[in-house]
């Protein structure tokens, strides 16, 4: 009998498809990868199964052959289906022990008393279950991420050693050390000779090899492969998950040529997910950067702009910028956009006007006074010129579509005539025409005295528009890409998917 | 109050627009549906139906000049302290000190009148209102250094305060003995205006300019709005909050200069009473003209509620003094509740938006959503 059996399981949001008929099959006592790239339908799997989101009518499952109802998260959990979620949804303030005991039972004495001697000891026996032997008063919040993913995984064992679950880890070595990981894959065996089935959804192709029995491969919401994992080797694999095999002679446009001015330089970044990260962009030249989710990829602009602290210097023609803080970043020249806009860009209580032109009306203030009527015909400039959508330049900021927005974005950074652009997601929730135009706006932006750095998560954009692109896996570079040369989106997705096999793991990626 | 339907309505008109592909269209002014203009001009047909109403119902006493006179003059320090407040409300913070503050400069002058009456009291008011930037600025440099919320650092400064006032009058009421040439400053009319409503006013568009038309004015409804934007857009949102609460203080220390100047009398009961009219008055102008903290918005506010306070007491006589709270505190609830209706609202609908268009979000990186003040969201 099998300890999950998932059939015909589609999905549908909004008349897109983003599963169709996926089957899964776990055996009693196996550890399973489901693997694929970002958008390929892993986690909308997984959040089914969760309950969060409901499947399209057809779909049925089983857990060790009594029916699951999907989409109902009570039934998940009484079947006997346990999450360990990428960000591990741990309470840190609390100890480990008031952690384990959120949503079991505590020992209770007399007058609903807690016996917190009882509860301690049960923690004690499930976290070593989990390969896990800290001191259960522990604060979480001082715990590493190691013992933290160690702590989750105790906690989503059952109550009782007999019985047995199917734990469903995702990406549970993201932000984890090599080191680490090898600690998290010795607890994983442990439980899968205690007879539990694991489901792991991971990037890293060589931890999946080492760990699972058998491999899903979804790719677009279908389900390409079910394969042994003796029986497939790491190119292949990397082939089923991006669908086709790497074209060498891809790369036909010619390469550019950048001025040999440097104007950004970073050096040794380091901070959150960014081990070590050093690239020059030379003034002229557009610099893409990708990585799959955890490689660094997303926290790396927001650490050259200043919005979060870094160790490591950057420097813009040739002279650093403080760390940490953005108005230092704006001084030297330094204009960044980012693709959470609603976060991190818009004001949703003032206009189009006012949204375009914050940080820098200096320039239409006369006695004091903002020129409205001076500063009102520039953002018609600015409207017509990057064919933004609006009723006006009064219009209120939240009545533009998303893509309009970013334009305005794209234009309060492009008005500071800044000496680097660095556009992080620029494109993200931006529908099909409006990428196209924010795109030809970034390429006429990189002139011959600009650069511009563009982290995406869309390998199609930085094909097209990125003179380089810069791979990152594990918080480093490890790949470069060149126009003319090797860079094409499928090269992008291989890079990317492949580079986490290309890191030593005997390093350990940590900040000196 | 249908934010949410001009909304849609609006991004209605963009999907048009960008269908057609032009680009810009001409700045044709907004079409509004007529409920929606109706509600931001809401105070200013409530103050008329009152004038109407208790017109008709008491017209020998109601509609005369100097119940007029009086409702004014009466509410100028009231309407002082409302655009105190209004000033770090813009910025996202609240000052909930500006009754104690205003409080503070009334001690002072009283006191300095009454005891030592050999200073120049017009370098006394000075004074006054400098100690109220000092403590403004305490205020500040809580919210901004030490990260104090702003509603506990102001709660917390308005009690020091009071116990500040209680030390200095020792508990008593002080009879400030102000010149005549003073006290005609807060008494006289002009122009058949009490002369205090010409600083009210003069106050009210002062602050009007560098909100509505200066770039210190949009910065801080800047950090309003998003203040993890503005500090990414370069802005110095510590300065920009600290200072507006400084400002704020300066504001409410005139108030008690014009106080002592109209009643030249310090009770301790006389400041913090004031706080929730003000703030009632700014929470519910903030859903008048522009949509968002305004100044004008608020004095119409305040005045609209002050004078149907008036019109009930005069036609249903004096022992209806329970009427100003309880009509204060239901036109502060009405007014936040239907703002909160509408906020909600828009936040359901959009995240139903976010998860069919966003089948596989990525996931946030560990940190604070970004904080929004409801209140700021009336805009």
């Amino acid at each position: 009998m099998n300890a999950l059996e998932i059939q015909n399981l589609s999905k549908t949001f909004s008349g897109q498809i983003v599963l169709d008929r996926v089957g899964l099959t776990v055996g009693e006592g196996e550890v399973h990868a489901l693997v694929g790239q970002n958008g390929s339908g892993k986690s909308t799997v997984i959040k089914i199964l969760a309950g969060y989101h409901a499947p399209d009518p057809g779909a049925s499952a089983a857990v060790h052959g009594r029916p699951l109802q999907l989409g109902s998260a009570t039934d998940a959990h009484t079947s006997g289906v346990r999450f360990v979620h990428q960000d591990l949804g741990l309470v840190l303030d609390l100890s480990a022990v008031e952690n384990l005991m959120l949503g079991r039972r505590y020992p209770k004495g007399f007058g609903g008393r807690i016996k917190w001697r009882d509860a301690r000891r049960v923690a004690r026996e499930t976290m070593a279950r989990a390969g896990l032997d800290i001191d259960v008063r522990t604060v979480v919040g001082d715990l590493g991420v190691a013992d933290r993913t160690r702590l989750a995984i105790a906690r989503a064992l059952p109550e009782r050693d007999d019985d047995k679950v199917v734990l469903v880890l995702d990406e549970p070595t993201a932000a984890l050390p090599a080191h680490d990981v090898d600690l998290l894959f010795g607890t994983i065996r442990r439980l899968q000779d205690a007879g539990n089935s694991i489901v792991i959804v991971s990037h890293h192709l060589d931890e999946v090899l080492g760990i699972a029995d058998t491999i899903t491969v979804l790719r677009d919401g279908k389900q390409v492969a079910t394969t042994a994992a003796h029986s497939i080797d790491h190119d292949t694999l990397t082939r089923l998950i991006v669908g086709h095999a790497l074209d060498v002679s891809a790369g036909a446009q010619a390469p550019v040529e950048a001025s040999a001015t440097p104007a950004l330089r970073l050096a040794h970044l380091c901070g959150g997910a960014v081990v070590d990260v050093s690239a020059i962009v030379y003034a002229g030249e557009i610099v893409g950067v990708a990585g799959l989710a955890g490689s660094g990829r997303e926290v790396l602009a927001s650490m050259v702009t200043g919005r979060l602290p870094r160790l490591g210097e950057v420097a813009v023609d040739g002279l650093p910028v403080r760390p940490g803080s953005p108005r230092a970043a704006l001084s030297a020249r330094v204009a960044g956009v980012s693709g959470e806009r609603a976060r991190y860009g818009t004001f949703p209580n003032l206009g189009v006007r006012q949204n375009l032109t914050m940080g820098s009306v200096a320039c239409h203030v006369r006695y004091g006074r903002i020129d409205a009527r001076k500063e009102r015909g520039e953002v018609r400039r600015w409207i017509s010129s990057l064919g933004i959508v609006t009723r006006g330049a009064d219009a209120p900021m939240t009545s533009l579509s998303g893509g309009n927005q970013q334009k305005v974005l794209v234009a309060r950074a492009l008005r500071l005539e800044p000496r680097v652009l660095v556009l992080d997601d620029p494109t993200a929730g931006v529908d099909v025409g409006a990428r196209e135009q924010v795109h030809r706006i970034i390429e006429t932006g990189a002139t011959e005295d600009r650069a511009v750095l563009l982290v995406s998560t869309d390998s199609a954009e930085l094909a097209r528009i990125c003179h380089r692109v810069l791979i990152m896996s594990r918080g480093r570079v490890v790949r470069e890409l060149r126009r003319g040369h090797d860079l094409t989106a499928d090269a992008i997705d291989h890079a990317q998917v492949a580079g986490a096999a290309a890191m030593n793991s005997q390093e350990v990626p940590t900040c000196q | 109050m249908s934010v949410a339907l001009s909304q849609s309505i609006a991004s209605a008109a963009s999907e048009a627009s960008a269908t057609t592909a032009v680009g810009v269209k001409a700045d044709a002014p907004p079409r509004q549906p007529i409920s929606m203009v109706l509600g931001r001009f809401s105070a200013v047909f409530l103050w008329a139906g009152f004038i109407v109403i208790f017109g008709l119902l008491k017209p020998d006493i109601f509609l005369t000049v100097s119940t007029f006179r009086l409702t004014f003059s009466e509410g100028v320090v009231t309407a002082m302290l409302a655009l105190a407040f209004l000033i770090p409300l813009t910025a996202g913070a609240y000052d909930l000190s500006v009754g104690a503050m205003m409080g503070l400069s009334l001690v002072v002058m009283n006191h300095f009148s009454a005891y030592h009456s050999s200073v120049p009291i017009g370098l006394v008011a000075i004074g006054a209102i400098l100690l109220c930037c000092l403590v403004g600025l305490v205020n500040g440099l809580l919210v901004v250094k030490f990260r104090v919320n702003s509603l506990i650092a102001t709660l917390g400064m308005s009690q020091v305060l009071m116990a500040a006032e209680l030390k200095m009058s020792d508990n008593r009421q002080i009879l400030g003995s102000f010149s005549d040439g003073f006290q005609n400053l807060g008494t006289r009319n002009v122009f058949g205006l009490p002369i205090v409503m010409i600083y009210l006013l003069v106050l009210g568009a002062v602050i009007w300019f560098v909100l509505e038309h200066t770039p210190v004015g949009r910065y801080l409804f800047a950090v309003g709005g998003n203040a993890e934007a503005a500090r990414l857009a370069g802005l110095n949102v510590e300065r920009l909050t600290c200072g507006s609460l400084v400002a704020s203080a300066a504001v409410a220390g005139i108030a008690g200069v014009v106080y002592a100047m109209k009643i030249g009398t310090f009770s301790a009961e006389a400041g913090p009473g004031l706080l929730f009219p003000a703030l009632a008055a700014v929470f519910f102008g903030a859903s008048q003209f522009s949509r968002r903290p305004n100044v004008w918005g608020t004095l119409v506010a305040y005045f609209a509620l002050a004078f149907g306070v008036k019109g009930l007491q005069l036609a249903f006589g004096p022992g209806t003094f329970w009427i100003q709270p309880l009509f204060q505190g239901l036109a502060l609830l009405i007014a936040v509740a239907l703002a909160s209706r509408v906020v909600g609202r828009t936040r359901r609908s959009r995240r139903a938006q976010r998860e069919t268009s966003d089948p596989e979000p990525e996931p946030l990186e560990p940190g604070e959503p970004a904080g929004q003040n409801p209140v700021i969201e009336l805009a």
